[in-house]
């Protein structure tokens, strides 16, 4: 855990301090604007490897987006962002192909949508990836996705058509289509919104597995028990900005800013 | 009373060439006209809404006369068949192409993101991911379109093209019985239009029946 993550002022962020030594992702004074408006506004963010952070705030805050110009399905407007070897700069225009594509080889992403392909079975959506990317046998690319599929517990299902599978089912099969890429960074943006509070609790069951497993990840979420339980860190984003970040314990229990406090008694209810 | 039949029927051929060869062009050359359609620039999207706009919005028959009578003007004669190929080629590509861009609509943006954030490169993602659904999303309208292609057909009969409706005018003048001999002529491209409902139905039914489950 880096220095910074430590210090509930944020300002230090804001100003883009460097990139913290051993930091593996590292973004720096990252801006989306669309138009006129400012979606993420200068953020600067760190994350260690093995790092789970939490990223939490109203709707309209600008959590999606961060978390998109991550693995650049967003480009940033503005900003430097690194993960591992691969480093891109925003402000010499628009990435190369080449960038993108060392960028997101690092990265794994879980839609709120699940987004698998409706026209493959479980297992070629895990598959296929794979064998275009990759460069992986098909034989390779199967063995490697039962492992995944039983990973999220859906061996039995490999044969299945995503309009066969439950949501729950579907967003397992669609994390498992991302862990076959073997990603050293997942990216959640909220994974569980669109499903009933247990079908939830089976997709958060399976990331709090893959984050004792040592994967990195940062997780767009409303559910306040995983931020809480799971995260090492956890953001708070109002307006374009992360205004707070902190051990979940400090953030829950003493913010220190007011629009924190604001937004965590909204969804709490207290 | 057969030979008349037989004579009428042999119009098939070309009905079906001009069905058929335009249909094919037209989905063939749709696909890359989908490029400028989804360009990001205006300038190109504006030249090929209006290019398809005039098109489209002209009759089938009148571009059949320009091409045939307005082109040899300008020092190009083009046969019948020439004319009528060309003509009904480039009617098919701007309908298919605008059927495609329909498609393409229909296919939820979550399709591209996903295969985006799974570091497919763009081809894998048009062949795989794109292609398959957009072929799904599109094929009732094509076989659509390639029946209203065939019905469209017969205007080739006024220029000439010895087609279905041209050999029942005919044979209509040496015999009269206009009813009968194109009754048969119409007989005939019911005949020719039931393959592609089947096939359109086919392709639909396997489709519903992996996508409507659950
Ligand atoms: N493609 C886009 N074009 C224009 N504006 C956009 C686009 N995507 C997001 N925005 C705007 O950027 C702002 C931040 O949106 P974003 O989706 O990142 O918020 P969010 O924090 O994820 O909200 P939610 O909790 O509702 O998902 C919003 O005002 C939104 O309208
Ligand atoms: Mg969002």
């Amino acid at each position: 855990m880096s220095i910074s993550h430590l210090s509930p002022n944020s300002s230090a962020l804001e100003e883009g301090a460097p990139a913290m030594e051993g930091s593996f992702v590292s973004a720096v004074q990252l801006t989306k604007q669309f138009g006129e408006h400012k979606a993420v506004n200068d953020v600067s963010l760190d994350v260690a490897k093995g790092e789970v952070i939490s990223i939490i705030g109203p709707s309209g805050a600008g959590k999606s987006s961060l978390i998109r110009c991550l693995n650049l399905l967003e480009v940033p407007s503005s900003g430097r962002l690194r993960i591992g070897d691969a480093t891109v700069d925003f402000d010499t225009g628009t990435p190369s192909k080449a960038s993108v594509r060392n960028l997101r080889n690092y990265t794994g992403m879980v839609f709120q949508s699940f987004n698998l392909f409706p026209h493959f079975t479980a297992l070629k959506n895990v598959t296929l990836p794979q064998m275009r990317v990759h460069r992986r046998s098909k034989a390779e690319a199967e063995e490697r996705a039962m492992q995944e599929l039983k990973r999220v517990g859906l061996e039995s299902k490999a044969g299945a058509y995503p309009a066969q599978c439950s949501g729950g089912q579907q967003q397992r099969i669609a994390i498992a289509r991302a862990l076959a890429m073997d990603p050293q960074l997942m990216l959640f943006d909220e994974p569980t919104s669109g499903l009933d509070p247990e079908i939830g609790a089976e997709i958060l069951q399976v990331m709090r597995k893959l984050a004792s497993d040592n994967m990195t990840m940062l997780v767009v979420t409303h559910e306040m028990e995983f931020a809480r339980h799971v995260s090492n860190q956890v953001a708070v984003m109002v307006e374009g900005s992360i205004i707070e970040q902190g051990p979940p314990e400090q953030i829950m229990t003493a913010p220190n800013n007011i629009r924190t406090q604001k937004f965590l008694s909204a969804v709490l209810g207290r | 009373m057969f030979e008349i039949f037989a004579y009428i029927a042999r119009g098939a051929g070309w009905t079906i060439v001009m069905t058929f060869g335009s249909a094919a062009i037209g989905i063939v050359l749709g696909l890359p006209l989908l490029v400028l359609a989804e360009s990001k620039f205006a300038l190109i999207r504006g030249i090929y809404n209006s290019i398809v706009h005039v098109i489209r919005g002209v009759p089938t028959l009148v571009w059949l006369f320009i091409s045939f009578f307005g082109v040899g003007q300008l020092g190009i004669t083009l046969s019948p068949v020439t004319a009528s190929l060309l003509t009904l080629s480039i009617i098919a590509t701007a309908y298919m192409s605008e059927i495609y861009r329909g498609g393409m609509k229909a296919i939820p943006a979550g399709q591209w993101e996903a295969a985006g954030a799974l570091n497919l490169d763009r081809w894998s993602t048009l062949r795989f991911v794109i292609g398959p659904q957009l072929f799904r999303a599109v094929s009732p309208s094509v076989a659509t379109q390639i029946i209203g292609l065939l019905k469209d057909s017969a205007l080739v009969s006024t220029i000439g093209v010895a087609d279905l409706v041209f050999r029942a005018g005919i044979m209509t003048q040496y015999h009269a019985h206009g009813l009968y001999m194109f009754g048969i002529a119409g007989a005939v491209y019911l005949l020719l239009s039931l393959p592609i409902a089947v096939f359109s139905r086919t392709v639909h039914t396997r489709i519903t029946r992996r996508y409507a489950v659950a």
